[in-house]
């Protein structure tokens, strides 16, 4: 179409909104039939046997014509943005400043041409769309909404971003979670520049294999060189879950993964023991209520809360490392671990093991664990003293030893009818039942 | 008992064996009744809201063994809130919120979250309804604008914006130009913001619409962010839009945010939430937990109907609520300034809040009708209840219950 601006001599029309509207213009001065065209016209006239005569397209240039819009508001009522067609300006009109009385049923589109609305009728519903990456869709909105987080769409850029991570891998990790659990305002945006990029399993791989190694030196570093095995097994273990859980993206999960659940099932005090030192929880009614914790190495309860406070360190290797829980029973036997605390290192391992040996020295137990009773219900509850032993150390174990939390299993057989609280009742092996949660 | 016991070998049986445990003095097959979960469960919050020490016990032992997040909705029920009535028991509620946090933040990946939130999308107009809603109300506040500016404060991780940006694009002659600020308050998003940014930017690109895209770390204290820390300049024409995002405010701070939203001289205020009330029954154990039983049971009853029975996204969509549950149930303070809270309110709430310093806008016929046509795209069960005369906002429904709130804004 030619712009008034292309071809300054053109004619500038304006037609009146109703000239506009107006469908049949032509005439037929015989029987008054109406017509959008001149040309309809000449062909309707030779039915009449009237002299017709159709305009050819003249080889000379014709002067050129172009239409501007009546309403004044529009951009297409400068004649700089004319339009060059009269059926397009016509259109124009009528969509654009027209009341749109035609509406589709299915889709509530509205459209003021009825020959549009009719057109869209026909196919509104029956089309499919199609995406680059070849889903097919029926609906409009969700093709659309698919299409702009599809990886078709964004295969350029994770190409660029593959490019520039590989470089960059060190650091991904930490930075992610260095956002974590603080608020650090709009200077965070800066941040993102080509540092991260979308999670996907290879990229993970080759993280957490060399982060998963720097750990184990950091730690010792941090450490002073000779860190209790203890600890170090303990970030084990939170290392192991936290990579399995990004990779199976499920902190609930725990068929795929034992030590996940494990992880995440310390909360409902799930975790197994599997320590031949811990002895029977049953004993409990001579559980020193008052004992403060002695005799344990300091740093496991240093570090337990530590885990889970906002120490960024932790945070980003947690989350960039995923050893498969083989790798870190294997490092665990390199540690050499000295059985100065197997409960630690029983809850590695005794995730994987069955679970038919849980008895626990109460005792020793809540030495470890320090048993100041913080539950309501254990105050109140004096005579159910069995219950209110549990629960208090239930209780102390989730404060302080969330990792640690062991799963105390009372054999029924042996306990008569102490088994009352359900601290005992859970003989569900790991994979299947810690979907109980807290079990 | 020694019954109970036997089984706990193998949770996959079907636990019809169940019998009467001569301790319990509740219904002598639970399983059996309809709707176990919702009685046992309330009874639970019962005793610990009296502090029935071995109720207490009995309940959550008994919770444990019939629970099953992978089971039907009772047993999903009882799982969930097990989980959160066993935390409110012991206090360990806020530690276990934020394990459960930092877990979910270490795992969501922008893959994990697209798949979810999109298949979500599909099978249920639970989210959609608000963005059709809100795109409607922004495209009619901002219409003849050529520079918008929409900040986004929701948890929609950019999904209400491709059929705006297509909107935009097919409207009008000239497109305008649109500046998009995201403006994130869930630890998670904030990781995967730069991978959605990426693809906005494209999209964008891809429609023909001049594009800028944001992001704003939001300080929890959405009540002081600032014009100059979101960007907001003189020439622009604003349209706010919080889809599930007051909810998030802190209870004591939420006049403080309609405030700071006011100042920034929107031309529209689109908002969404979901229609359950947390907030005014927060001191009330007992009754808080009835509301959030009442809620998510629609809920999870919804999921279940809409989704395949196998669905990994449904099992994701369910874990969120188990974190929610507990935030609401089970976390001590989070009603305080800066904290982050999941504290709902019902429409009417919000009204009350927004009326300080907003007029209401209804939404034009246009919109409701796209509202509605969205509706039929789903399975049945959906529906838009015509608004009454004083209602603020539409709600959507389901099985007559409505379920999500969305209304629009003017300063």
């Amino acid at each position: 179409m030619l712009k008034n601006m292309a071809d300054p001599e053109a004619e500038v029309i304006a037609l009146s909104p109703k000239t506009l509207m107006a469908t049949n213009r032509f005439l037929c001065e015989i029987c008054g039939k109406g017509f959008q065209r001149d040309q309809n016209l000449q062909l309707h006239r030779r039915g009449h046997n009237l002299p017709w005569k159709l305009r050819q397209r003249s080889s000379k240039e014709p002067k050129k014509r172009v239409y501007v819009c009546p309403e004044k508001s529009c951009v297409h009522n400068h004649p700089s943005r004319a339009l060059g067609d009269l059926t397009g300006i016509k259109k124009h009109f009528c969509r654009k400043h027209g009341e749109k009385k035609w509406k589709c049923e299915k889709c509530s589109k509205r459209y003021a041409v009825q020959s549009d609305w009719k057109a869209h009728s026909k196919t509104c519903g029956t089309r499919e769309y199609r995406c680059d990456c070849g889903t097919l869709f029926s609906r409009r909105d969700s093709f659309i909404t698919h299409r702009a987080f599809c990886d078709a769409l964004a295969e350029e850029t994770a190409r660029v971003n593959a490019a520039s991570n590989i470089s960059n891998t060190m650091t991904t990790g930490s930075l992610n979670y260095h956002l974590m659990g603080t608020s650090h305002g709009p200077s965070m945006v800066q941040h993102f520049s080509s540092i991260f990029k979308p999670i996907s399993s290879n990229n993970e791989t080759v993280d957490q294999t060399r982060s998963g190694l720097s750990l184990w030196r950091d730690i010792q570093e941090s450490q002073g060189g000779n860190p209790p095995i203890n600890n170090n097994i303990q970030e084990m273990h939170q290392i192991g879950s936290g990579g399995a859980v990004t990779l199976y993206s499920d902190p609930f999960s725990s068929c795929s993964n034992p030590q996940q659940s494990d992880q995440m099932s310390w909360v409902f005090g799930s975790n197994k023991l599997s320590s031949p030192s811990a002895g029977e929880l049953t004993s409990s009614t001579s559980l020193p209520i008052g004992t403060t914790i002695k005799d344990v190495p300091s740093p496991h309860l240093v570090s337990a809360p530590s885990l889970f406070s906002t120490q960024h360190q932790q945070h980003q290797h947690l989350s960039s490392a995923s050893m498969s829980a083989t790798a870190l029973l294997q490092k665990a036997a390199q540690m050499g671990a000295t059985s100065t605390d197997p409960l630690f290192l029983g809850s590695g391992i005794g995730v994987k093991s069955n679970n038919n040996n849980y008895v626990q020295d109460g005792n020793k137990y809540n030495a470890l664990f320090g048993s100041n009773p913080t539950s309501n219900i254990v105050r109140n509850n004096q005579e159910n003293s069995v219950a209110a032993d549990d629960l208090s150390s239930w209780n102390q174990m989730q404060m302080y030893h969330p990792a640690k939390r062991s799963r105390i299993q009372k054999d029924d057989r042996t306990e008569g009818e102490q088994t009352r609280d359900f601290l005992g009742v859970g003989v569900q092996t790991i994979c299947p039942s810690s979907m109980n949660g807290w079990m | 008992m020694v019954n109970l016991l036997s089984m706990h070998n193998n949770i996959n049986e079907p636990q019809t064996s169940h019998t009467s445990s001569s301790r319990s003095s509740e219904s002598s097959n639970p399983l059996e009744a309809k709707k176990w979960a919702s009685k046992i469960l309330r009874d639970c919050a019962k005793a610990i809201s009296g502090n029935d020490s071995s109720k207490i016990n009995h309940l959550l032992w008994m919770l444990n063994e019939l629970a099953s997040p992978y089971g039907d909705c009772d047993q999903k029920l009882a799982s969930h809130f097990l989980q959160a009535l066993f935390c409110k028991a012991f206090e360990s509620g806020n530690q276990c919120y934020k394990t459960l946090t930092s877990v979910v933040e270490r795992s969501h990946s922008f893959e994990s979250s697209r798949k979810v939130i999109l298949k979500f999308q599909e099978v249920s107009p639970w989210t959609t309804f608000g963005h059709v809603a809100s795109n409607g109300a922004i495209l009619e506040a901002l219409e003849g604008e050529t520079k918008l500016h929409i900040l986004d404060i929701s948890n929609t991780f950019c999904t209400q914006w491709p059929t705006l940006l297509e909107a935009l694009a097919t409207k009008s002659d000239e497109t305008p130009h649109l500046k998009l600020t995201v403006v994130v308050t869930l630890g998670m998003a904030r990781s995967i913001m730069k991978e959605i940014g990426q693809r906005m930017e494209k999209f964008a690109r891809l429609m023909g619409v001049p594009f800028e895209f944001h992001v704003v770390i939001g300080s929890l204290r959405l009540g002081e962010l600032t014009r100059e820390e979101l960007g907001v300049q003189e020439d622009e024409a604003i349209a706010v839009n919080c889809v599930g995002a007051l909810q998030r405010i802190s209870v004591e701070e939420r006049d403080e945010v309609v405030r700071m939203l006011h100042a920034l001289k929107p031309k529209v205020v689109t908002v969404v939430e979901e229609e359950a009330d947390f907030t005014s029954s927060r001191n009330d154990f007992v009754k808080c937990f009835e509301e959030c039983l009442r809620f998510y049971t629609l809920y999870f009853e919804m999921l279940e109907e809409c989704f395949v029975p196998t669905s990994n996204e449904r099992l994701m969509l369910e874990r969120e609520c188990s974190r929610s549950i507990i935030r609401v149930l089970a976390c001590e303070g989070g009603d305080g300034v800066g904290e982050e809270s999941e504290r709902r309110e019902r429409g009417i709430q919000w009204c009350e809040k927004l009326k300080k310093s907003f007029t209401p806008v209804r939404y034009s016929d246009d919109v409701v009708d796209d509202v509605k046509a969205l509706l039929k795209r789903y399975r049945a069960g959906w529906s838009l209840p015509p608004a009454q005369a004083e209602d603020t906002g539409l709600y959507l429904t389901w099985k007559e219950e409505p379920v999500v709130w969305a209304s629009a804004w003017k300063p």
